[in-house]
């Protein structure tokens, strides 16, 4: 095959020159700066993922994301504590801790930490601000693969975040929410980093969410990282709310790291996202630990949401539990690559995987792409995936006691998501899951 | 009053005609048994009757209190007071008792200009005929239907029937899958719930169900339609002497 120089995009161009402009302003020491650098190097190298990338071909960011964006720094958007209450919707009830960041910036004003016992938390930027080099080299040496761009662009250009610390064998009960608010009337681009680490026996519910301030311009794009260590015996409910109005672009990454005997469950709920790339990987550090990941994707119009895992078993008695269910309507596409590897030590390894979609439409897509990669002879893996149409016979059932079709049918979407939302633990957490997914399915048809 | 008026019905989807030129006519007060052999069209008149689409009403017309429903979605049927007790009920993964049952309740009362039951009322409502028909309120927190056995799926359809309130009941083979106790539990709430404002279709295949739920008419269904109308004790020369005589007649 002939090598060709391939053109950069005006994103791909955009995000390189601006480096120039706005490093200066970025938060962080030499150690973060040198980072900064050698990612956007990593970044210019490699321009966005394209469909020629395997992990990458069913979402074509290059081809996606042509645009150039403004990158978001020092930014100053008006929002007050009333705007809040009205973008987190359901979250507004949650109780618990919260900080809050607008466009990537921490907002002390929005924020509420009073509560927060056990748990320590601080925004990125500040804390790298005050020369914590130590963050710093925590964030260089950063455990996501090196060679994934829209990581790279994380780096380059993180702006804040959420810096949570659990110390060794607390518990903290009630839920931290990390707010994530896209607020303006300009479509920026936003990087935010949290790195959480949860200490030996300790146990938390963590909560990010991704939310549009209502009345904003529906554009922009979100780059979001958040790196999370859980330790020995711990155990850790990680959700996501990304609920927006079916605009902005959504990038995220998780990087989990188990260990010995820790029990990390995440979940992940996408809706009203424009294109979403959800990726996680997560590995073993010690023996006997539990991975349940689950997700919810509700995908209309011409929204796009991938979910993409990689779970690598590396010492043996592990445990992994992975069921994402997705409902099409309209001519949205949803993708699941699942890839689990079992490497030659991982004996007694415990795998199971499942997707399923239901498709309302018949102009919805849905790819799946399960992958095991087996190099250990005493494990126990399985996957599946399907894709289905909503049951007329149960429809009629539904109908032929009266109930009216739209509620036979959100009632039907209901049942089957329904176990998916059963993997959140926390009772409060759950419920306002099952919130924003009942206000997307209450437009269903309309 | 129940008049079907010369229906013709075949599958949506297929050119075969099931049912052809049936009539019959039930007034409000009165139990009538539809007696037939397997394939006469029996259970396809219990789902045009409920309107399932994937039947087509070639001809004719169903009439229920004075109004045609042929052309009505099955969930403004059952506000009209149609109801089908299902041959086999589906199970419902996901979907408890009694959201089921609650969400079912207040959107017939909803439609009829009733007031909605609040939760509190609703309960005792439901706790009361659930005892009356044995079943243990506990099931009724399980997703509807799922992982029971045949005779509780039966009462559980029976337990529907009370809380809609229905006008017109239709009981598809209501007596398949039951043992003797079942059967009189489920006939003992039948029963209660004959009145003089409600006319009832009970289709069964063999008599014994007619034991137990007395029919004031018994219609005998063979190839398509109506062959033969007579009392209760009908259905008992039906089980001497079988179907064979009505099947096979040209059509």
């Amino acid at each position: 095959m002939m090598n060709v120089a391939v053109m950069k995009t005006k994103f791909e161009q955009s995000l390189t020159e601006q480096f120039n402009h706005v490093s200066a302003r970025l938060p962080g020491g030499a150690a973060v700066g040198v980072a900064r650098t050698a990612a956007l190097g990593r970044f210019s190298a490699l321009g966005l993922p394209n469909r020629r990338i395997e992990e990458w071909k069913y979402t074509d960011l290059r081809n996606a994301l042509k645009e150039p964006l403004a990158v978001a720094v020092d930014d100053d958007t008006k929002v007050t504590v009333a705007d809040l209450i009205v973008a987190l919707g359901p979250l507004a009830h949650l109780e618990g801790p919260r900080i809050v960041f607008v466009n990537g910036g921490w907002r002390r004003e929005l924020s509420n930490l009073e509560g927060a016992e056990g748990i320590e938390v601080a925004a990125l930027g500040a804390t790298l601000t005050a020369a914590q080099d130590k963050i710093g080299e925590a964030l260089a040496g950063t455990t996501g693969p090196d060679n994934d761009a829209v990581l790279a662009l994380n780096t380059a250009y993180m702006t804040d975040g959420a810096v949570v610390r659990v110390g060794d064998g607390i518990e903290v009960g009630k839920p931290l929410l990390l707010v994530f608010m896209r607020a303006g009337s300009e479509g920026r681009f936003v990087a935010t980093r949290n790195v959480v680490s949860i200490g030996k026996g300790a146990a938390a519910t963590i909560v990010e969410a991704f939310i549009g301030l209502p009345g904003s311009t529906a554009e922009g794009q979100h780059n979001s990282a958040t790196e999370i260590h859980v330790g020995d015996n711990a155990r850790v409910t990680h959700v996501k709310i990304a609920a927006d109005t079916g605009k902005a672009t959504h990038l995220s990454n998780w990087m989990v790291g188990l260990g010995a005997e820790a029990v990390y469950r995440g979940f992940q709920l996408n809706q009203g996202l424009g294109l979403a790339r959800n990726q996680i990987f997560a590995t073993y550090h010690g023996e006997g630990a539990k991975l349940d990941l689950s997700g919810l994707f509700l995908g209309r119009g011409a929204e796009h949401i991938d979910t993409t895992l990689v779970v690598d078993h590396a010492v043996p008695r592990c445990e992994s539990r992975e069921l994402y269910k997705g409902v099409l309507d309209g001519e949205a596409r949803g993708i699941f690559q699942g890839k689990v590897i079992v490497r030659p030590d991982a004996q007694k390894t415990d795998g199971k995987q499942m997707a399923q979609v239901l498709m309302l439409s018949p102009d919805a897509e849905f790819d799946s792409k399960p992958e095991l990669e087996i190099y250990a002879d005493d494990v126990v893996c399985g996957h599946g995936s399907t894709a289905a149409e909503l049951d007329t016979d149960l429809l009629f059932y539904l109908r032929a006691r009266g109930i009216p079709l739209d509620t036979a049918r959100s009632m039907l979407i209901e049942s089957f998501v329904g176990e998916a939302l059963d993997r959140i633990e926390h009772e409060g957490v759950r419920e306002v899951v099952l919130d924003f997914a009942r206000g997307w399915l209450s437009k269903l048809g309309r | 009053m129940l008049e079907i008026k010369n229906l013709h019905v075949k599958l949506a989807d297929e050119d075969k005609a099931i049912i052809k030129g049936l009539t019959l006519t039930v007034p409000k007060g009165e139990v009538h048994a539809i007696m037939g052999p397997n394939g006469s069209g029996k259970s396809t008149l219990a789902y045009v009757l409920a309107g399932r689409a994937d039947y087509e009403v070639t001809d004719g017309d169903i009439i229920w209190n004075g109004e045609s429903i042929i052309e009505m979605e099955p969930d403004e049927r059952a506000a009209k007071g149609v109801f089908l007790a299902f041959q086999y009920p589906m199970e419902i993964p996901g979907v408890a008792g009694l959201t089921f049952l609650r969400t079912a309740t207040n959107s017939v009362r909803k439609k009829r200009g009733q007031t909605e039951l609040t939760t509190p009322e609703f309960l005792k409502v439901v706790k009361d005929r659930a005892s009356k028909l044995n079943i243990d309120f506990d099931m009724l927190k399980r997703p509807v239907n799922v992982g029971f056995s045949g005779g509780e799926k039966k009462r559980s359809e029976i337990l529907q029937m009370a809380m809609l309130e229905p006008s017109l009941c239709v009981l598809d083979e209501t007596d398949s899958g039951l043992d003797i106790d079942a059967l009189k539990v489920v006939s003992d709430g039948v029963n209660a719930l004959r009145s003089p404002d409600r006319a009832m279709l009970v289709i069964t295949h063999y008599q014994r169900l007619l034991n137990h739920i007395v029919p004031d008419k018994v219609h005998v269904l063979a190839e398509g339609r109506i062959q033969k109308t007579g009392g209760k004790e009908l259905a008992l020369e039906l089980e001497q002497s079988g179907y064979a005589e009505f099947q096979g007649k040209a059509a």
